[in-house]
C-alpha cells in the first residue's frame, strides 16, 4: 500500500516503504515512465541529499536507500521535493557499439523462433536506437529498451552456466549485454568488443541509465583485431 | 608485519566488511556481513577500528597457523575453536603467538562465526569495499573462499587497548526456530487476505540451497495464480521476494539489486542478523512489524 503521494520533477509520485530506510517511488504516468524515472534519478543524485546512499533506477520505478544511521522522518520527502524542484532536460550520451554477430551461439534457436533468416535479424537489431533502461542481475548487466517485437525470442528452457563477457543477447522483448562473464538464460547472438565494466575503476562504467546505445556490425577479422589492440 | 597462513579454508570462509555501498544502480550488490552484530562485536574485541575486514566462516570454520603474536577474537556461531588443540572462549579478546594453529570445526550452534584480528589488513578494496563478491569474482582475496596457501597480512597497531569478555548475558542466543518480524513491502497488499494469513502462521524451512544471495524457505505455503506481472524493480537485503511456486527468497547481502518477484515484506534488519545464523534445516516464522 502508497504511503502517499510525491510531487517531484514535474509529476506525482506513488511512495511506498521498501525497508527502514529504503523507499520506492513509481511515477504516475502512462506515458514516457522511463523519461520520467531517468531524469528524476539524475535529478536526486546531483542534488546530493543527506544520507541518499544509494538510487536503483529501474523500469518503473526509482528505489532511494539512505544509510543505516538515517532516522525515518515522515517529512523526508517533502523535504526531497522541495529541494528538488526544478525540471531538467538531460544532455543523452549516445554510444555506438561494435558487435560481431558472427560470434552469436544460439543462431538456430533466434532463426527458428523468429522465422527470420540471421541477416534479417542482425539488420533489424543494428539500425534501432536503444535506451540503457537499467543495470543489474549482475553487475554491468546493461538492459536496453527498445527491441523490435519481431525479433523478440522468449529465454532459453536451460540456463547457461558460463555466458561470456561482452555477449549481447536477447531475452523476450529486451536485449541487453553481459558486462562479466556469468550464468544467464538469453539467447546470444553476438559479441562486443568492449569492456564496458571495470571494477577496479570508480565508477566501474561510463554508462549509466537513460544513456542511448546503438549496435554496430563487424566482422569476426575486426573483431579479432580490435581484441588484439586492447591486450 | 602481521601474518597468518590458511591450511584448510573451510567449508566456505571469505574476508567480509560492513558493506559496498554507492553502486547498487551499476547492478553491484551491498555484499558485507551477514550477521552485522557479531561484526561489530569482534573487531570491538581487537581494537580495530569499524571498517576493518574479518573473516566470515560458514557452518564450518578452517584452519589457520599464526606467523606472528596476533591478537584475535571470534564472535557468532559456535565452531569449537581450538589453538594448538586447547579450548579457547568465543566472545573474548585472545592473544596468540607466532607458530600457533586456530582451528574451527563444524557449528553446534549458529552458522557463520566471525574471526577478527588486530591491525590494518593489507587487502585491496574494490570500489571502496573489501567484502568478496563471489558471483562477480572480485573483492576479499581474489573474489573467492579462502583455500589452503592464502595468506593475510596486516600491520601492527602499537596503541594500548583494552582487552575484555563479554558477559554471559549479552551473549546471544542462536535459536534454530526464530521469528522475525518484517514491514509490509510494496507488493503485501497482491496477496488475498487468505493468503496473507497463511503466510502469517506458516513455519517455513530454510533450504540448503540457502546462500550469501537469499535464503530459500520451504512450506506448504502456495499462492493462487496471479495475472499481475512484475517489472523488475529495486531490491535490499531482508527482502522477501515471494515468486509464483509460492516458496519465498530472504534476500541476503549479496542479492542482486533488482528483482522481478513480488516483494511482499522486508525483514528488519535487526533480525536479519538473526537470520544469518539460523543453519539450513532451522525455520522461520513471519511477524508483522508494527
Amino acid at each position: 500500500m502508497a504511503l502517499g503521494l510525491l510531487h517531484l520533477n514535474g509529476i506525482s509520485w506513488s511512495v511506498f516503504r521498501l525497508g527502514e530506510t529504503a523507499w520506492l517511488l513509481q511515477p504516475k504516468v502512462s506515458e514516457k515512465i522511463l523519461e520520467h524515472v531517468h531524469s528524476t534519478s539524475d535529478l536526486l543524485e546531483q542534488s546530493k541529499i543527506d544520507g541518499l546512499q544509494d538510487i536503483i533506477p529501474a523500469y518503473d520505478s526509482i528505489t532511494l536507500i539512505y544509510d543505516s544511521q538515517f532516522k525515518y522522518d515522515p517529512d523526508m520527502l517533502s523535504d526531497i521535493s522541495s529541494s528538488t524542484e526544478q525540471h531538467l532536460s538531460r544532455e543523452k550520451n549516445i554510444f555506438e557499439i561494435n558487435v560481431c554477430y558472427e560470434l552469436g551461439i544460439d543462431w538456430n534457436e533466434v532463426e527458428v523462433k523468429t522465422g527470420l533468416s540471421k541477416e534479417e535479424v542482425i539488420s533489424i537489431h543494428s539500425t534501432q536506437n536503444y535506451t540503457l533502461a537499467m543495470m543489474g542481475f549482475m553487475p554491468g548487466f546493461i538492459f536496453l529498451d527498445g527491441l523490435d517485437q519481431r525479433i523478440a525470442v522468449s529465454r532459453k528452457e536451460k540456463l547457461r552456466i558460463k555466458v561470456p563477457s561482452g555477449s549481447v543477447g536477447i531475452g523476450g522483448n529486451q536485449t541487453g549485454i553481459y558486462s562479466l562473464e556469468s550464468p544467464g538464460g538469453w539467447q546470444i547472438i553476438g559479441r562486443t568488443t568492449e569492456s564496458f565494466f571495470d571494477v577496479k575503476k570508480t565508477p566501474p562504467t561510463e554508462l549509466k541509465a537513460g544513456d542511448k546505445i546503438r549496435f554496430k556490425p563487424i566482422s569476426k577479422e575486426e573483431f579479432d583485431k580490435m581484441v588484439a589492440k586492447n591486450g | 608485519m602481521g601474518r597468518m597462513d590458511v591450511l584448510d579454508g573451510g567449508l566456505f570462509t571469505t574476508v567480509q566488511d560492513a558493506g559496498r555501498f554507492g553502486f547498487r544502480k551499476y547492478g553491484v550488490p551491498v555484499s558485507g556481513v551477514m550477521d552485522n552484530s557479531a561484526f561489530e562485536l569482534v573487531n570491538s574485541l581487537v581494537g580495530n577500528s569499524p571498517d576493518t575486514p574479518v573473516l566470515e566462516m560458514t557452518l564450518k570454520g578452517g584452519r589457520y597457523r599464526f606467523e606472528s603474536d596476533s591478537v584475535i577474537a571470534f564472535a557468532g556461531a559456535n565452531m569449537n575453536p581450538t589453538v594448538n588443540g586447547k579450548s579457547v572462549e568465543l566472545n573474548s579478546t585472545l592473544k596468540i603467538s607466532a607458530g600457533d594453529i586456530l582451528e574451527f570445526e563444524y557449528a553446534s550452534r549458529g552458522c557463520r562465526c566471525y574471526l577478527g584480528i588486530r591491525g590494518v589488513w593489507e587487502i585491496e578494496k574494490i570500489l571502496g569495499s573489501y567484502s568478496t563478491y563471489n558471483e562477480g569474482n572480485f573483492g576479499g582475496i581474489e573474489g573467492r573462499n579462502l583455500q589452503k596457501g592464502d595468506q593475510l597480512h596486516w600491520k601492527e597497531i602499537q596503541a594500548d587497548f583494552q582487552s575484555y569478555t563479554l558477559s554471559q548475558k549479552e551473549i546471544p542466543y542462536y535459536s534454530s526456530k526464530l521469528t522475525v518480524e518484517f514491514i509490509p513491502g510494496p507488493e503485501w497488499n497482491w496477496l488475498s487476505k487468505k493468503e496473507q494469513d497463511k503466510f502469517l502462521s506458516t513455519e517455513f524451512k530454510i533450504s540448503s540451497e540457502s546462500n550469501r544471495m537469499g535464503i530459500r524457505l520451504n512450506s506448504d505455503f502456495q499462492i493462487e495464480a496471479k495475472s499481475k506481472e512484475m517489472v523488475s524493480s529495486g531490491v535490499i537485503p531482508g527482502i522477501i521476494q515471494l515468486p509464483p511456486n509460492g516458496s519465498p527468497i530472504l534476500l541476503m547481502k549479496d542479492g542482486q539489486t533488482v528483482g522481478g518477484y513480488p516483494r511482499i515484506g522486508k525483514v528488519l534488519d535487526i533480525h536479519l542478523n538473526r537470520v544469518a545464523q539460523v543453519p539450513p534445516n532451522g525455520t522461520i516464522r513471519f511477524k508483522k512489524s508494527d
